[in-house]
């Protein structure tokens, strides 16, 4: 291998250390919601009644949320492709509606939290129904500062076409927190 | 020690430690004042100290410095690194402070692990004095419960600590990289650990926790406040050991030297990579099994409240899913360590390079099936007994290579014993022992009569010795003049060998038969009329050499560190590339990355070469 082909080899977002140590970190988390889901199965396995008398799930809403995190995945996806042809306003203009459609996420899961009639303490489907969707909001809210962040670099002029590999990077994650909710989505909602 | 040239406020942990400080004292002001405005009784302790914990760990990573790279990358300019290059400190204070050079992170790691190991032998001690007599002999039943507790999960913390210092130091050295592939992580997850270790020992005034270390509910959701504080320590040295664990990886799949293909790294990266995937996936599982019972404890979720729809043995599944793969995560680098010396202490390249290094992976994954065999006696799912039985006694296979692979070696070899070589041999032995008197224990109905007996308490240290304590004195001994630049004193250390290994036969072989004669384990007495007294003091005499002779190395490595022979590069005539640069390490590492042509174990073969050094290093060292 030439010189040159090493350093192309190593210019090749996917192939980058980064890259790997966040792919890395993904196949960790997916031990983290593995455990979790693993939790609600066995939970559901053992009773008899699942989920208990009287849970009632706010389905609609809950699938128009989904749909909302689903854009964001899109406008994700554009903000990568925009920095990959060097055009720095438009990905500023998708950072930001990615945070937005993020925000509007928490906020309506938020508010679900708050009305839904039944509470962590009251059974162990509660518990697991809010520690699973908790640990998701989390994971979402980090997606949030690290976007905001990386906003905050772009508008400093400290990416270009070549240059913007935490561009890529943070795209891996947020995808990556995309698919886990919907499986959380499916287990909760569909499956239940 | 008095320096004129250096500001105190550069040395990190001075910083850190009032930082923290008053963050724990501010976050339960806070809390204390939230929990009034919302109209609860103000105090209570597990929920306001645990907001207090948490705002102190913050200010006090915030007050070391771990932050500000990233706080300058986001704002400022193109290069932040060019701000924190900090080797201006002296040597001594970057011990102390957020350094980012891998050496410097694996001696932090390797003095904490030491330090909690000779806090957690004190312990082991205790109990074995209180067991010399039936009845009371120096403390009540609680404070024997909470020490055997605390010494438990002390020692699992120290272990996962030693493992990454052991992987911090040398594995960059052994590929060939000039440092970890993401230094600022792999500071961030050592000074995770000291807080870590300041909440076990506090654990102990703060009430103790009497559940062993493996924490099961309903009793851990029952115990006093002690047990909060253990479960945010192993809380922090899990998160510690899994983004070390990713860390290491990354190296050993994008760090390695040019050349070095993965067929020609040492064994001991090999032992690395299987141990960091396990330490980077099942980690989560204790993490999540332990945050349950915290959330338990602290709002009252009933995952583990058969009244309210939970299951305990839920809590077992999750816990020993991680816990048992915990016990690869440091058999694997003691086996990498023994794997290391051997040959050089033999001459001989190491017996089926290629099988040693696949059978960590097959141990990595083999162990990871067979949790359930902790459970055989705790009500679970029976039609899941036999196959774990069958993975169980599997995993012995690859283990069983490795022993087989090691005594090859030495075999017809050109044995030199000096106390690596001591100290790594007598590993073997000792794990084999442990090894077998495992395998009937995963066989049910031989488990079923002797499980929680003190049979089961023989075994595991038998494996916790020859696996990980054995190797890592080896360890000590052997990589010491790379640390230092200086030997370790061969007379102590012979003694210390010997001691060592009197203490320990003494100490646990009498577990074997105490156990099968029907002594339990976990508790704080016995019936005067059983036959136990005798091997109990007789135990209890080998614990006292035992844990003299950790004082004994604690002592050598301070005296040497100062007085000890200076040792040239490569004293011990070794092929892999830490050897083949100066005592101590310098600070980049390699002045131009090595080129390596071939396995680090020709010894023997006039005329190998391990790897081409820029400075012509290493030739042909027979
Ligand atoms: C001087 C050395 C040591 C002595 C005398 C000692 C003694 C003991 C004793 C008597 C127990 C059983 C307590 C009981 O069941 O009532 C115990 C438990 C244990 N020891 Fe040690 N030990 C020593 C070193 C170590 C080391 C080096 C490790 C780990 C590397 C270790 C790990 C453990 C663990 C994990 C437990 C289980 C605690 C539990 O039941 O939850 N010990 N030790």
């Amino acid at each position: 291998m030439t010189t040159a082909q090493a350093i192309q080899k190593m210019e090749r977002p996917s192939a980058s250390t980064p890259y790997f140590g966040m792919l890395l970190f993904l196949v960790s988390e997916s031990f983290l919601f593995g455990a979790l889901f693993w939790a609600y199965y066995y939970l559901k396995v053992k009773s008899p009644v699942w989920p208990p008398e009287g849970v009632h799930l706010e389905t609609a809403l809950v699938s128009a949320n989904t749909a909302i995190l689903l854009i964001s995945a899109a406008s994700m996806q554009a903000a990568i492709l925009a920095i990959r042809k060097g055009h720095r306003k438009r990905l500023m203009l998708a950072l930001a509606i990615t945070i937005l459609l993020g925000s509007a996420f928490l906020a309506i899961k938020g508010w679900e939290w708050v009305h839904s009639d039944f509470r962590p303490w009251d059974h162990a489907y509660g518990s697991i129904y809010f520690t699973i969707t908790g640990f998701h909001g989390i994971h979402v809210l980090g997606g949030i500062l690290l976007l905001g962040a990386l906003l905050v670099r772009a508008g400093r002029g400290l990416f270009d076409a070549r240059r913007h590999l935490a561009i890529e990077v943070a795209g891996l994650y947020w995808h990556y927190v995309d698919l886990v909710w919907i499986a959380v989505f499916a287990t909760i909602f569909i499956i239940r | 020690m008095r320096n004129p040239g250096i500001n105190v406020l550069s040395i990190g942990l001075v910083r850190a430690v009032p930082a923290g400080l008053a963050a724990v004292a501010a976050g339960v002001g806070l809390a204390v004042l939230i929990r009034r405005a919302v109209g609860a009784p103000g105090w209570n302790p597990g929920p306001v100290l645990a907001v207090g914990t948490l705002t102190g760990i913050l200010a006090y990573m915030v007050a070391l410095g771990a932050f500000n790279y990233w706080v300058r990358w986001i704002l400022a300019g193109k290069r932040p690194e060019e701000a924190e290059t900090k080797t201006d400190l002296p040597r001594w204070a970057r011990y102390f402070s957020f350094d980012l050079d891998h050496k410097v992170i694996g001696v932090q790691y390797l003095v904490t692990a030491l330090i909690m190991l000779l806090f957690g032998v004190t312990l082991g001690f205790l109990m074995r004095y209180e067991l010399t007599s039936p009845g009371r002999t120096i403390m009540g039943p609680n404070m024997y419960n909470h020490i055997m507790s605390l010494h438990g999960i002390n020692q699992i913390a120290m272990i996962l600590i030693g493992v990454s210092g052991l992987m911090n130091f040398l594995l960059p050295l052994m590929l060939g990289a000039r440092d970890m592939p993401f230094p600022r992580l792999n500071a961030f997850s050592y000074w995770l650990l000291p807080p870590a270790g300041a909440l076990l020992f506090a654990s102990l005034p703060a009430g103790g926790f009497d559940t062993g270390w493996t924490v099961y509910p309903p009793l851990s959701v029952q115990a006093p406040l002690g047990m909060q504080f253990m479960i945010l320590a192993v809380y922090l040295v899990g998160l510690s050991s899994i983004l070390g664990g990713i860390n290491f990886l990354t190296l050993v799949f994008k760090g390695r030297a040019p050349g070095m293909s993965l067929f020609r790294m040492p064994i001991f990266g090999w032992a690395s990579m299987a141990t960091s995937l396990l330490q980077m996936t099942f980690t989560q599982f204790i993490g999540m099994s332990f945050l349950m019972v915290l959330l338990e404890r602290l709002v009252g979720m009933a995952f583990f409240v058969p009244s309210s729809g939970g299951n305990v043995v839920l809590y077992q599944h999750l816990f020993w899913f991680y816990s048992h793969p915990a016990v690869y995560v440091f058999v694997l680098p003691g086996f990498g360590i023994i794997s290391e010396i051997i040959p050089v202490f033999s001459r001989k390249p190491i017996f089926g390079y290629a099988a040693v290094g696949l059978s960590s992976l097959g141990i990595a994954i083999g162990g990871s099936l067979v949790w359930a065999h902790h459970m055989f006696a705790a009500g679970m799912e029976p039609w899941l007994r036999i196959p774990i039985m069958i993975t169980t006694v599997l995993v012995a296979v690859p283990t069983g290579v490795k022993v087989f692979a090691w005594i090859s070696t030495m075999w017809m070899g050109k044995i030199r014993l000096e106390t690596p070589m001591l100290f790594a041999s007598t590993a073997i032995a000792v794990f084999l022992i442990g090894g077998l008197t495992g395998v009937p224990l995963g066989i049910v109905p031989a488990d079923l009569y002797v499980t929680d007996t003190y049979y089961i308490v023989g075994h595991f240290h038998h494996t916790m010795f020859g696996g990980f304590v054995f190797p890592l004195m080896a360890a000590i001994y052997y990589w010491f003049p790379k640390v230092t630049g200086r030997f370790m004193n061969e007379r102590l250390g012979r003694v210390h060998w010997a001691i060592m290994t009197t203490g320990f036969f003494t100490t646990f072989l009498p577990f074997f038969w105490l156990g099968l004669n029907g002594l339990r384990r976990r508790v704080y007495d016995y019936d005067p009329s059983d036959p136990f007294q005798t091997l109990n003091i007789v135990s209890t005499v080998g614990a006292g050499l035992l844990v003299t002779s950790f004082f004994l190395v604690a002592i050598n490595i301070i005296t040497s560190a100062i007085w000890g022979l200076r040792a040239g590069a490569n004293p011990w005539r070794a092929k892999t590339l830490e050897w083949q640069v100066a005592s101590p390490a310098p600070d980049e590492n390699f002045e131009t990355p090595p080129r390596v042509v071939d396995t680090p174990y020709g010894y023997g073969r006039p005329g190998s070469v391990h790897a081409i050094m820029s400075t012509g290093g290493a030739e042909g060292d027979n």
